[in-house]
């Protein structure tokens, strides 16, 4: 409980610490933390303006998106604290509920029948599945590492084994922003800021939502991003009290935004041919974890 | 009656079938089978529950003509193959009375297709319980020929024509493969019954006559470089027909290597490791096909492919874990080997349903040509989305609870101290990863282009929604998929109680933990739909409550915007397709612009991809063998006096034989 509570704490002002970070990084004031809430408030309140083409798969695109991030969160734990789900293989789960999310949401996109937004669809479908095992190369190694398979006990039993597993944390760390960049079509994957719909990704394909599923698509955005923020902060908050454990979240998550605001001004986007490569490359990050793994056990012969 | 009666009494229902189907006049000839498919599932499935219930069926006709004593066993292994025949037939059969009601004119060929109908339903039922190789082989050899005559129901065409030879050949190729097999158990052991395998198994090396199973087997289940009739075979065959093949004639090339595979005595390691390079390395490419093709028939039956090699990984697993001594592991493999067998029968056959119905109406298999379809065929769209949801293993569905398992299996595979399995097992994870991935691409690319958006091409006439008799067996393929899917736990108890009895007790391990585990799945995919109602829910009052419109889509500016401008299918995957060209070659024909013609002609381009074994390896193969063939021709040269002198030759030499005593 506590767990979902703090990342839906943390989910309020990520994109305003980013856009913050950016505005400043470019000598601007820029908008105050809570502006992007306020703008999906504003979504919220909004009427909706639909394409003819769509069918009934448009309607229930938005909601099911946004479920399904809502249930990928409850999965996550906080320190020592269970999420609200929590059973052995709850990062299958956890990466096939997002999964269903992102298959409704291209499905949706392909609905309107527009070029542009198959375009999207179809580029968003290859990218999050060449970060596919990177994320389950991860996890699986970290369950190899402590003998179990849900995030909460994974990242319990880390904390009582050694501290090697604090540098496997920080590649791992790597890895996780890279898959929440690529999983939110960030930096250096795509720009959300562009206004070319050639060259976009996640934003072309919900060109044709607005209102309330516009706001439910924005807003999953934030909360996505939380998510991953809560699951590397859980690699970092230990056996410590409360307190101190929702010091280091929200340190971490504040951190992690300034991160992506600073990865975001200072990289330039990839060139669309070249979006693959990276993405698969994230991989081969996460097979050195689990070769660390394996040095770890001592399995290298 | 006894048990063994019902089975017996099928062998007679299905010959007076047979004959009573080609006497009744046509109009209610399909019907008439599908009653009889009813009564033979009926009459199979009772010694099959009995047989899960822990009651086998264990009978020896004892000297039968030329085949001798026949060993006749149902046990709990072919009771769960047997119940998943008869499932899928019994769809097959309804879906297809409805479906061939346009060819009702052909009256002798419906007659024939029926009466193949239900030969191959029997055909399957007796290859999961004759025990005996060479009556084995027969029904074995049933299935394939009658499976033969059904993908060919419309023989005039000539691309069905060549697909039902490739089909014969491969499957006698596998047939052969299979006699030599159990030849060699008989000289060896001087006995056809399955046990002498067992036994065989017991003194000699495992390794090499369950190759020789395996690649008689395989080729029926269409394990990579052995698959390249599925691809052909599936999109000519009438849907209901495909869709019982893709669901279970498949399956029976399991059967065959799950029986095989639980008789192993030695080299479970070097066989299961093998066995799992190979499925991932299958699913893999077969799912890589599926996302490239524009013939939707034949992406499924790629993406059959892929589901094989997921069962084959489960099985890969089993034997993992019994080389390894980790009943644990192997206990996880082979429940997500026979639950996804029984997953993929379903959703399978729902998904050839679906796009049956859509060629039924549209009249082609090419998904470039449709679009928007959901308007029209609001129904077959929900089927067809279900499949592709379960396909992808997503839950809520049933695809999600056998691919979990596997996951949990590959996890629990790491365990192990073995720097190789290890690593061996964190390779296959992510590959199953990568095949959940590219099966998510696949299908929202195909029920995108297929259904979603508007339609690309004129059709020669509107389609409707198909007549009930079609649509409600995919009715209730949904409802089995959505039980399994949310009430997984009863279901793997089920299996585990069966692999109990399939599976001599002291190697399988209770898995309680699965079994919560399960229950959790289960239960949190219902959470989850029921999260999702207050969220539409306020999404709908929100909607009524404020002003919405519809207009036409954003075009970006443009301003004329038409229908062929949507994305393509093909646009959808090229990428992926580029950056694997090596595995899918893409073959173009056009004609570039010539600088010096300044007013280009009209011109074509055609682009298609091709299988990369069937291309690179099996023409290789078989193109010197042809040319080695062409020096044959003179012996068959069509000169009836030739074909006499070929006679008494022959006659001759058996006369000089006998006189000589050379036999």
């Amino acid at each position: 409980m506590i767990s979902l509570a703090m990342i839906l704490l943390a989910s309020l002002f990520f994109s305003g610490i980013v856009l913050r970070t950016k505005s400043l990084v470019s000598g601007r004031k820029g908008p105050g933390f809570l502006q992007p809430l306020k703008d999906v408030l504003r979504l919220l309140r909004k009427g909706t303006v639909f394409s003819e083409t769509t069918s009934f798969i448009f309607q229930i695109a938005s909601s099911i998106y946004f479920v399904s991030v809502l249930m990928a969160i409850m999965i996550v734990p906080f320190g020592l604290s269970k999420g609200l789900i929590s059973f052995d293989g709850d990062f299958v789960f956890f990466a096939y509920v997002l999964a269903l999310g992102k298959f409704f949401s291209i499905i949706s996109a392909m609905d309107t029948g527009s070029s542009f937004e198959g375009m999207g669809a179809s580029r968003e479908a290859l990218y999050s599945m060449l970060a596919e095992p990177a994320f389950f190369v991860l996890m699986g190694s970290f369950a190899m590492l402590t003998g179990h398979t849900s995030f909460h006990c994974i990242f319990t039993a880390l904390h009582f084994s050694s501290h090697v597993s604090y540098a496997l944390g920080v590649l791992a760390t790597f890895v996780l922003i890279m898959v929440a960049m690529i999983e939110n079509s960030r930096m250096p994957i795509d720009d959300p800021k562009t206004h070319l719909e050639l060259t976009m990704v996640h934003e072309v394909m919900i060109l044709d939502n607005s209102g309330f599923g516009l706001g439910l698509f924005t807003y999953a955005v934030n909360l996505k991003f939380a998510m991953y923020g809560a699951i590397i902060a859980n690699f970092f908050i230990g056996d410590v009290p409360w307190y101190f454990a929702v010091l280091v979240f929200m340190a971490v998550q504040v951190l992690f935004a300034v991160i992506v605001g600073l990865l975001e001004s200072f990289t330039a986007r990839f060139r669309m041919a070249h979006n693959a490569t990276f993405i698969f490359t994230l991989t081969s990050a996460s097979l050195l974890i689990f070769f660390g793994v394996l040095l770890l056990m001592g399995k290298f012969i | 009656m006894d048990n063994v009666q019902l089975v017996i009494a099928t062998l007679f229902l299905t010959v007076a079938g047979m004959v009573i189907n080609s006497l009744l006049p046509s109009g209610i000839r399909a019907t008439a089978s599908f009653i009889f498919i009813l009564i033979n599932a009926v009459l199979t499935s009772i010694p099959a529950l009995d047989a899960l219930g822990g009651h086998p069926l264990d009978v020896v006709f004892q000297g039968t003509p030329f085949l001798g004593n026949v060993p006749f066993r149902m046990d709990a292994l072919s009771a769960w193959f047997v119940l998943i025949v008869n499932f899928t037939c019994i769809n097959g059969g309804l879906y297809g009375i409805g479906y061939m009601k346009a060819y009702r004119e052909q009256k002798s060929n419906l007659a024939l297709h029926w009466s193949m109908f239900l030969l191959f339903q029997s055909s399957m039922l007796w290859v999961c319980m004759l025990q005996h190789g060479l009556a084995f082989l027969i029904a074995w050899e049933l299935m394939s020929l009658s499976s033969l005559l059904l993908v060919m129901f419309e023989h005039q065409k000539r691309e069905t024509l060549k697909a039902g030879i490739n089909y014969m050949v491969q499957m006698h190729v596998g047939v052969v493969l299979l006699t030599a097999a159990f030849i060699w158990v008989y000289v060896s052991k001087g006995s056809f019954d399955f046990s002498a395998i067992g036994s065989f198994f017991k003194e000699n090396k495992n390794v090499w006559l369950f190759l020789l199973f395996f690649g008689g087997f395989g080729i029926k289940a269409g394990f990579i470089p052995l698959h390249s009739w599925l691809p052909h075979a599936h999109p000519a065959a009438p849907s209901h027909v495909s869709g019982v093949m893709s669901g279970v004639i498949v399956k029976m090339g399991i059967y065959g290597i799950l029986r095989l595979a639980l008789m192993l005595e030695d080299n479970w390691l070097a066989i299961g490791a093998s066995l799992l390079v190979l499925s991932v390395a299958t699913g893999l490419y077969g799912i890589l096909n599926a996302a490239m093709r524009r013939d939707f028939k034949m992406m499924l039956a790629y993406c059959t492919i892929e589901n094989i090699g997921i069962i084959g990984a489960g099985i890969g697993l089993f034997l993992i874990g019994k080389g390894t001594d980790n009943p644990t592991l192997s206990t996880i493999g082979l429940t997500a080997a026979l639950l996804h067998t029984l997953n993929h029968s379903l959703y399978k056959s729902l998904l050839f349903f679906s796009v049956g119905s859509v060629y039924q109406q549209t009249h082609t298999r090419n998904m470039e040509k449709l679009g928007g379809l959901i308007r029209k065929m609001p129904q077959t769209a929900f089927f067809f989305l279900m499949g592709a949801l379960a396909i992808g293993g997503l839950p809520p569905l049933n695809g999600f609870v056998s691919e979990f398992l596997l996951y949990s299996g590959f996890v629990e595979g790491t365990k192990t101290d073995n720097f190789y399995i290890s690593t061996l097992m964190m390779l296959s994870l992510a590959g199953l990863a990568v095949i959940g991935g590219i099966s998510l691409l696949a299908f929202t690319k195909s029920f995108g282009v297929i259904f979603l958006g508007s339609p690309r091409q004129p059709l020669a006439h509107v389609p409707a929604e198909v007549p009930l008799e079609m649509r409600l067996p995919q009715y209730l393929i949904v409802a089995v998929m959505l039980a399994i899917g949310l009430f997984p736990q009863y279901f793997l108890n089920w299996v585990v109680h069966l692999e109990g009895l399939a599976v001599h007790a002291p190697d399988m391990v209770a898995v309680t933990f699965l079994d919560s585990t399960m229950a959790n799945i289960g239960r949190y995919s219902l959470i989850f739909l029921v999260l999702l109602l207050p969220v539409f829910f306020l999404r709908n009052m929100n909607m009524v409550s404020r002003p919405s419109e519809i207009i036409t889509t954003w075009g970006c500016g443009y301003v004329a915007p038409n229908n062929r401008m949507q994305y393509t299918g093909k646009s959808f995957s090229k990428t992926l397709g580029k950056l694997l060209g090596f595995l899918v070659g893409e073959k173009k024909n056009y004609k570039e612009i010539a600088p010096e013609e300044i007013f280009p002609k009209e011109r074509a381009y055609v682009s298609h991809y091709t299988d990369f074994f069937e291309n690179s390896l099996i023409e290789k193969l078989t193109k010197p063998l042809l040319n080695g063939m062409n020096y044959f021709q003179f012996i068959q040269n069509g000169r009836v006096q030739y074909y006499v002198l070929y006679g008494v030759v022959f006659m001759l030499l058996l006369f000089l034989g006998t006189l000589f005593k050379w036999i």
